[in-house]
């Protein structure tokens, strides 16, 4: 069974145009030639169309935000409910949003907020495969987080991979590649450490003493034959069967594509802006990566599975804090400057920025001052990226336990997400063995109110 | 009196329908409706007021959610139609949860019989009680893609009874882009070749079927190189295997040769590569015998031992708590010494379980300072020895096997009772609450039976664990064992053995376990029953037709070497050893005890820490890829000693050897195999040196060779 497999053509994924088409073997790139010319012709279709986000910036509050301490609190509802944080309005009359966003609700005209999210899963893993992926899962496939699907579809330039993470992809319980069954080059690129220290640094860009590009490039040709010779194949240098390598390969060769992660750039009062906390550091990450051409970034903040003490969690951040450094806060900072700062940029109409997490928390407080896991009911934001801003989309009920109205699940944020982005998810793409599977489930509708 | 009289009217019909049943005839009703799953009113807190058990395991509860709450609402005697229970699901009334039943449904009349006759939870003591649930056929092979299969669902009750339920069964597909099936009638259409699995749900119990369409146009051919007569046709672990490919028309390919079998067996038995003496003796062995010979010998060694005690380390979670690296090391050793002396897995596991005093003293007893909490000892337990996953038991029954929230937090009671300081100690006073109840769940063997606080609940449930007739013990370790020689489990994840997660071959996996058992839980036994099958020893090239084949075992699935193994694999090829924290240089890491142990080469080759279940190799999830890559190109990972003065390539270039003999020595050290002709010819030209940079050529050559798939993989 020789079949044709498909490369990108001098891309993230760091393959160049004469590799574009290969028969045989390469059964670690799951698309076949239809597919592929299909999908090139369905992007450049949907480009001269609707203006579509170009990149989306995920902002993954890891362990399952709560909506009520968040984009949907219930000042009304009784104390055991409405928890130990008040509420404030936003810049559109009749919304609130929890009194640890101020900076956010004053952008509320940008910001859209479906507070009608709904799911049946309330474990980390299935949450997060049934949120990154718009799929529930099932043992008999993973399927692709939308970092994989858009790094797959992607024809952009330059060598930056095309799906990364800030700090690092470990979501959900960390049973999840990202990749599904895409190819493992789709997976998302963690950047490793800390983006808010002084000394963030990607890892091994830099040559280790003693060697330079001459030698790289020899070995990674060297590397190229000998899996050339193993397969079986006559030596060919050109021959990448190591696409990971290859793409190692390409970063490390781009002066220009390094510069990237060097957030020492940045003016003193940029870096400030964003606040000093990992997740804010990592949304400046973002911005210059999506600046440079990466399509789809996840910032991946932790911590948010808040089984106790919401106070000191999400609002102070340690016992006795003085000015609050707790979750919400700092979402506050890093999310209202990212959108500014993208708007300043004339950036925001081209960049999607998505906040959402696997589920909410219960209604109640339990005996902990906590809440524990809550998939029934809960909130995502989205701006920019042609999103029609301003808006609350569906609400839940008086105590935000169910959606009152406008149900939205998983599966339809994924279409949403996919149509903005300008791909149409009813697209089917095909497994290793054949199996066809649409880009969205069958059921997904795109929710078509927040769609400019 | 008008009212009476008809009240009368409507009842007089139904008079019949007196034996209509809440448990046997609504119960399946509202399941397959799908009104007790956990999105709707099945939930840890039900929906919109009303509260189900999750798939109808508690039928008191629900009878008196649905007869006795809102008396009058949700069941209505006056007018059955008025009935919330009716009008919601078929939306005759508003429902959150959408149209669920068609009022016009044999379903529907059997709940509005059900009402009219009086709405009755009948004594069940009285009445036949619901034992099984069978479905036929259980396993089929349907032989073309138009062939439609008809499921069919019979529940057998204690009295001898049977009764087709079908219509009342939910069949769901585990891959419904395969299978395709009509919910009223239980008729199956298969769209994909292959084997897949359907879950049959009726009441409380859940069956698996299997059905296996055969891959289109593939005609079997089965391997010609059947030369290696040293292996006993016969092995039962063939017939299975081969029995499975050949139905579904899956060609298998040939032998993988002596070099790769070699290379295979010694990575898989004692996580090194062969050296050049062990290839020597191996060669010069008889041919018919030099196969077993071999296994016997690995399995003999030092080294196995040392390799397996840290698979069994791996599974056991071995990792220091601060301030008890002395018991870490003491349990290590005790482990090592059950593996050099072979001691049954049955025993090890026993003494684990019962072992008390302390830790610092007795290795095992750090078994209870492993996690923390009752509740936790019981998830890792069952995890562990049982290959199961009881902890979706502890909020709710396990909606997809046997598993009661009584299993749960009873064998969390069970531990409740050991103090586990520095010293592990039985105590009197520790207690788990059952969150049902609010009471002090009582202690529990899952699945089976209480057990009196008086009666030493530990010590039973070690000796019902390790009973040869325990259903889960021997099977949760041999497909252990089966995947880590194979490349994959019989099942699939191998901590999560159930019925409706059935293995690949089931057969074979029970026959694998009974064959354990019988040979007193030997884990060198099974591993070499494993080793001497032709299975095991099928080159890890495809043919055409079982290219895509990923579970079957038609060619060898690839393994990445672990990361303890590949870091000691790169040592031995570079000949300079890699420091490890503290430790001695010189110390192999497979031999490191304790899985924070200082290594910035292990942290990137991405091991895992033991903190939680090893079972999803942290390579696959976290920092493979990309980032692994660069590091490789300009970490100190390979660089460093490359480049360094004392290496084997110093060395042979030190005792004037030629290009040609060295790539000659690294091809045996790093691939266990000769250079071809091919390849020497194609190195003679690439290492052909220019203006004095030999040495920079070489390493390169070396940097790639460690760095290429042949190498890292164990294929």
């Amino acid at each position: 069974m020789s079949k044709a497999s498909v490369r990108h053509e001098g891309t993230c994924n760091g393959v160049r145009r004469r590799d574009l088409i290969r028969v045989g073997g390469l059964t670690a790139f799951g698309l076949g030639l239809g597919d592929y010319l299909r999908h090139q012709r369905l992007w450049a279709a949907n480009d001269n169309t609707v203006q579509k986000a170009k990149s989306c910036i995920l902002v993954w509050l890891d362990g399952g935000p709560s909506h009520l301490e968040t984009f949907d609190p219930k000042p009304e509802a009784p104390l055991e409910v409405r928890g130990p944080l008040g509420s404030i309005s936003t810049a559109i009359p009749g919304i609130r949003f929890s009194e640890c966003l101020p900076k956010t609700a004053a952008a509320m005209n940008q910001i859209a907020i479906v507070r009608s999210m709904t799911s049946p899963l309330g474990e980390h893993n299935f949450g997060t495969h049934y949120l990154m992926t718009g799929y529930k899962p099932t043992p008999v496939l993973e399927y692709p987080a939308y970092g994989a699907v858009v790094s797959q579809l992607h024809r952009g330039s330059g060598v930056l991979p095309c799906n990364i993470a800030v700090p690092t992809f470990n979501v959900g319980g960390s049973r999840l590649t990202g990749g599904g069954y895409l190819p493992a080059a789709t997976r998302p690129f963690s950047v490793g450490g800390d983006p808010s220290k002084a000394d963030f640094a990607v890892r091994d860009l830099d040559f280790f003493q003693g060697l330079d590009l001459t030698r790289l490039d020899r070995r990674r040709q060297f590397v190229a034959a000998l899996n050339a010779f193993e397969e079986g194949k006559t030596q060919d240098q050109n021959h990448t069967s190591d696409p990971d390598l290859e793409r190692a390969y390409q970063l490390i060769a781009s002066e220009d594509a390094k510069r990237a992660f060097q957030l020492s750039e940045e003016p003193a009062a940029v870096r400030k802006e964003y606040g000093g906390k990992t997740i804010g550091q990592s949304c400046l990450l973002a911005r210059r990566l999506v600046e440079r051409g990466v399509p789809f970034v996840t910032v991946n903040d932790r911590g948010w599975d808040t089984h106790e003490k919401l106070q000191v969690r999400l609002k102070d951040g340690f016992a006795g804090a003085k000015v609050d450094v707790g979750l919400v806060p700092s979402l506050d900072h890093a999310l209202s400057a990212l959108i500014t700062d993208l708007e300043q940029r004339a950036m925001l109409d081209e960049t999607l920025v998505v906040v959402m997490g696997e589920f909410g928390r219960t209604p109640k407080l339990n005996t902990r001052g906590g809440r524990d896991h809550w998939p029934r009911v809960f909130s995502v934001l989205m701006a920019g990226g042609g999103v029609a801003g301003g808006q609350v989309i569906g609400s839940s009920d008086a105590v935000g336990e169910s959606p009152l109205d406008r149900p939205v699940t998983p599966s339809d944020l994924a279409a949403t997400i996919y149509t903005l982005l300008g791909i149409d998810p009813k697209e089917e793409f095909h497994t290793d063995d054949g199996r066809p599977v649409r880009i969205s489930p069958y059921e997904a509708e795109p929710v078509s109110e927040l769609i400019a | 009196m008008f009212i009476w009289w008809m009240l009368f009217v409507a009842v007089l019909p139904v008079e019949s329908n007196a034996d209509v049943d809440f448990d046997h005839d609504v119960m399946p009703v509202l399941t397959k409706a799908g009104c007790n799953t956990g999105a709707c009113h099945g939930a840890a807190i039900g929906r919109g007021g009303l509260k189900l058990s999750l798939y109808g395991s508690d039928p008191v509860a629900d009878y008196r959610a649905i007869a006795l709450e809102l008396k009058g609402r949700r069941v209505n005697l006056l007018e059955p139609e008025q009935s919330l229970v009716l009008m919601k699901p078929t939306e005759a009334m508003e429902h959150g949860g959408g149209f669920r039943l068609d009022p016009e449904s044999e379903a529907a009349a059997r709940l509005r019989q059900w009402i009219q006759a009086g709405a009755e939870r009948h004594n069940l003591e009285l009445r036949p009680k619901f034992s099984r649930l069978e479905v036929s056929p259980s396993s089929v092979v349907i032989r073309h893609p138009d062939q439609r299969l008809n499921l069919k669902a019979i529940a057998h009750f204690s009295d001898g009874s049977v009764r087709n339920v079908t219509r009342q069964t939910v069949f769901i597909a585990e891959d419904p882009v395969a299978v395709e099936i009509d919910s009223k009638t239980a008729e199956v259409r298969v769209l994909r070749g292959g084997r897949h699995v359907v879950i049959a749900r009726y009441l409380s119990q859940v069956k698996p079927v299997e059905i296996i369409l055969p891959f289109r146009g593939s005609s079997v051919k089965v391997s010609t190189d059947e030369q290696k007569q040293v292996f006993d046709q016969k092995h039962f672990i063939d017939r299975a295997v081969n029995d499975l490919l050949a139905t579904l028309g899956i060609p298998i390919s040939g032998d993988a040769g002596d070099d790769v079998f070699l290379r295979r067996v010694t990575l898989n038995l004692t996580g090194r590569l062969p050296d050049a003496e062990m290839r020597q003796a191996f060669l010069a062995d008889d041919e018919s015998k030099r196969r077993i010979d071999l296994v016997d010998r690995l399995l003999n060694s030092d080294e196995f031992t040392e390799y397996w005690t840290l698979q069994l380390a791996k599974l056991l979670r071995i990792h220091a708590q601060p301030g008890n690296e002395i018991g870490t090391q003491r349990y290590h050793e005790w482990l090592q010494r059950q593996i050099a002396e072979n001691v049954g897995y049955d025993v090890i596991a026993k003494k684990i379980l019962t072992a008390k005093g302390d830790t610092h003293q007795v290795g095992p007893a750090n078994f209870y300072r492993t996690v923390s909490g009752a509740r936790e000892q019981a998830e890792f337990t069952s995890e562990l020895f049982m290959g199961t996953r009881l902890r979706c038991a502890n909020c709710h029954d396990h909606p997809l096997d046997q598993w009661t929230q009584d299993d749960y937090h009873g064998l969390a009671s069970v531990f409740a009772k050991i103090r586990s300081g520095q010293n592990v100690e039985a105590s009197d006073n520790g207690q788990v609450i059952h969150p049902k109840t609010g009471k002090n769940a009582r202690p529990r063997i899952p699945g089976v039976k209480f057990v009196d606080a008086s009666d030493q609940p530990l010590t039973t449930f070690a000796n019902w664990l390790v009973a040869d007739q325990n259903p889960y013990f021997a099977r949760a370790i041999v497909n252990r064992l089966w995947k880590s020689m194979m490349g994959r489990g019989l099942v699939e994840p191998a901590d999560d053995l159930r019925a409706t997660n059935p293995a690949t071959h089931p057969k074979l996996l029970k026959k694998l376990a009974d064959d354990f058992v019988e040979h007193g839980f030997d884990l060198r036994h099974t591993l070499r029953l494993i080793a001497a099958s032709s299975a095991y020893a099928r080159s890890s090239d495809s043919i055409s037709g079982n290219e895509s084949d990923v579970r079957y075992y038609s060619h060898r699935i690839g393994q990445l070497m672990e990361p303890e193994v590949l870091a000691d694999a790169i040592s031995d090829v570079l000949g300079i050893s890699e420091p490890y924290g503290d430790k001695p240089l010189g110390t192999r890491a497979v031999m490191l005890v304790n899985p924070q142990t200082e290594s910035a080469t292990l942290d990137a080759l991405g091991r895992c820490a033991r903190k939680d279940s090893c079972e999803v190799p942290v390579s696959l999830t976290g920092t493979g890829g990309l980032t692994l890559k660069l590091h490789l190109f300009n970490g100190p990972i390979l660089n460093q000693r490359i480049a360094g003065g004392n290496g084997r390539l110093s060395r042979l270039i030190a005792e004037g050897k030629t290009n040609e003999a060295i790539v000659e020595e690294y091809y045996r050290v790093a691939l266990s195999r000769p250079v071809t002709e091919i390849e020497q010819r194609f190195w003679s030209q690439q290492l052909k040196e220019t203006n004095g940079e030999r040495r920079s050529l070489l390493e390169d050559f070396v940097w790639s060779l460690l760095t290429c798939k042949e190498f890292v993989t164990n294929h």
